[in-house]
């Protein structure tokens, strides 16, 4: 279980050296001494492209270690987490959207939902069809991930993301390449899962935001 | 149920002409190794056995008896090896065993009923320590005055020499090993001023020992019998007997050229076949082994091919909570199938060429050794190179966890 996310002065590698430039002088994540997100909760950080958000993500989800800085779970500083430490995370307390989505495109798309649900064995067959159902990809259960349009690519992750318990929710531009109407019934889906296990959303976004009610808006 | 889709996955790029390429190419290596491996132990199976072409090598050594100098009253003890001679080579690295032949310090003399008509003559024994024979004799002990007879181990070849030469010349019958082992013979044994009539029976020939032996029992007892109380007996042996570590040892042979010893053979030619022959297996299981080695290299290359074509793929799965050792899992499945595989084969063909030398091999006297030994030694190399395989491919799926 992890209550909160602590970032403590971090900076991405590639940033070395512009710490009193623009975007990192005003930047309300980089370099701040404390950024904290707790669960329940929701986040948005805005940002423009190419300050980094993809990178946050990376961080904070364990897949990259190029920053300077502390990233601290409950007080812990995760530099000292093993690999088993983070996969054990990422079945049972991480999930995790990745902006490029990486389903496997060889794989039908409920075959992409199991390669996740079977690790964790937290959906049954029924919920997952229920979900894709929700977001409009019902038909599509034994289509090759991809033919499919990159909008519902980014739903059929989005499932896969939520097949799993989680304290928090990190998503990547979930919405960028939805419509309206997709939006909101991504936006309603997460946020019901998200309370159903008292969990934190921590979204980013370079404009088209995701639906939240009530959220927290960071500037990256 | 079901193919889990991760084997769907992770089986993409697999090349099965490399996989075929290299179980082919390691097949061959083992099977060198094994059939080489079989074929050595085969041959040198017979060492037990009372004729071995090839067995472990013994080495009967006197010292050279020059000149006239014996002849002429030069000191006798020249011939004789001190203990500082036995400790010296029992101290070499291919001297596995030493032993001494003891000689009878009392008369003895032969005599045997044959076809009515009695035989005497004068006869000369040694003992041997027991492991030395290359015959075991059933009841080669001796107990005086228990009334046994005693037994005799006596040189092949004389048996060879009465047949074929003294026999035939003479007009006298042929014998064979089995009448001349139910011969009743008495031995008049003499010394010291007592005689004695003893019971005795040849019971076994050897090729290894050129003289006639009697169980060490027997001449312990018999020299304190019959020593002659007026010259003390000399206790150093004229004649050794050592076992080689390795038959056919050059270094020994050396040795003994080196301080004038003369080497009476058990089969000199035995022998240094039997070094050519460990030789020419070492060769052999040495270029097996580099086969198997360059295959291992190959399916390494291969392995780490495939990991790099399926990079991407490998640290999505990281990204939804795979761990390593679950990806590695199913190419470890795969190394060990396919390694599984191979040492099957080659231990099949190592048995098949193993039935087909056995008769070639049966008609020189040796018999076929157990495979299990064989077997054991491919299944601890293929576990080897699988373990190797398995560790590189943990190592570079490990390294796509983060990037």
């Amino acid at each position: 279980m992890i209550d909160e996310i602590t970032l403590r002065r971090v900076l991405p590698r590639v940033f070395r050296g512009l710490e009193n430039e623009e975007p990192v002088s005003r930047s309300e994540v980089w370099m701040r001494d404390a950024v904290t997100f707790r669960r329940p909760g929701s986040y948005i950080i805005e940002a423009e492209s190419g300050t980094g958000k993809s990178s946050l993500c990376s961080f904070i989800y364990g897949a990259r270690t190029d920053y300077d800085g502390e990233i601290l779970f409950d007080g812990k500083p995760v530099s000292s987490f093993s690999i088993g430490k983070w996969c054990e995370l990422r079945c049972r307390a991480l999930a995790y959207l990745p902006q490029e989505m990486r389903l496997f495109p060889e794989l039908t798309v409920m075959e992409n939902i199991d390669v996740k649900n079977r690790l964790t064995g937290f959906r049954t067959p029924s919920r997952i069809r229920e979900m894709l159902e929700m977001l409009e990809l019902g038909a599509r259960l034994d289509d090759r991930a991809g033919i499919l349009s990159i909008g519902q690519q980014q739903r059929v992750a989005i499932v896969r993301a939520l097949c799993q318990p989680f304290d928090f929710l990190l998503v990547d531009e979930p919405v960028s390449h939805l419509d309206a109407r997709n939006n909101q019934a991504v936006a309603s889906l997460i946020a019901s899962e998200a309370a159903a296990q008292g969990a934190a959303i921590i979204a980013t976004s370079v404009g088209n935001k995701l639906t939240l009610s009530d959220y927290q808006l960071l500037n990256l | 149920m079901p193919t889990h889709p991760l084997s769907r996955l992770l089986r993409r790029n697999i090349s099965a002409g490399q996989i075929i390429g290299y179980a082919l190419a390691n097949l061959v290596g083992l099977t060198i190794v094994l059939t080489a491996l079989q074929f050595y132990r085969d041959v040198t199976s017979a060492t037990s056995g009372d004729d071995s072409f090839i067995s472990s090598d013994y080495l009967i050594i006197s010292k050279k008896v020059s000149g006239l100098g014996n002849f002429l009253g030069s000191d006798p003890s020249a011939t004789r090896f001190t203990s500082a001679d036995r400790d010296e080579i029992s101290s070499q690295p291919w001297a596995a065993e030493v032993g001494e032949f003891t000689s009878a310090d009392f008369n003895v003399a032969a005599r045997v009923d044959f076809g009515g008509s009695p035989l005497t003559t004068a006869l000369f024994l040694e003992s041997i320590p027991d492991e030395f024979f290359d015959v075991s004799p059933r009841g080669w002990d001796y107990t005086p005055g228990s009334g046994k007879p005693l037994p005799i181990v006596i040189s092949k070849d004389y048996l060879t020499l009465y047949n074929f030469g003294f026999a035939t010349s003479r007009g006298m019958p042929q014998i064979s090993e089995e009448l001349i082992g139910s011969l009743p013979l008495r031995l008049s044994v003499s010394g010291g001023g007592k005689q004695e009539w003893i019971d005795a029976r040849i019971v076994g020939f050897s090729s290894r020992l050129n003289t006639i032996a009697v169980p060490e029992e027997f001449m312990t007892w018999a020299n304190r019998e019959f020593a002659d109380p007026a010259s003390p007996r000399q206790s150093d042996p004229s004649r050794l007997i050592v076992r080689l570590r390795q038959a056919g040892d050059p270094a020994a042979m050396a040795f003994m050229a080196g301080h004038d010893y003369e080497v009476a053979g058990d089969k000199d030619a035995g022998g240094k076949a039997a070094y050519f022959l460990s030789l020419v297996t070492t060769i052999v299981v040495a270029v097996g082994v580099i086969i198997s080695l360059l295959a291992f290299f190959i399916l390494l290359l291969s392995i780490y091919l495939l990991l790099q074509k399926n990079r991407d793929k490998i640290h999505d799965l990281m990204l939804l909570g795979y761990t390593p050792g679950r990806v590695a899992r199913y190419y470890h499945l795969l190394v060990a199938g396919v390694n599984a595989l191979v040492l099957i084969l080659a231990v099949s063909v190592m048995l098949v060429a193993g039935a087909g030398w056995q008769e070639a091999l049966g008609s020189i006297g040796a018999e076929s050794a157990p495979v299990w030994p064989t077997i054991a030694a491919g299944v601890a190399m293929m576990l080897v190179i699988t373990a190797g395989n398995m560790i590189a491919i943990s190592r570079s799926i490990r390294r796509n966890f983060r990037r």
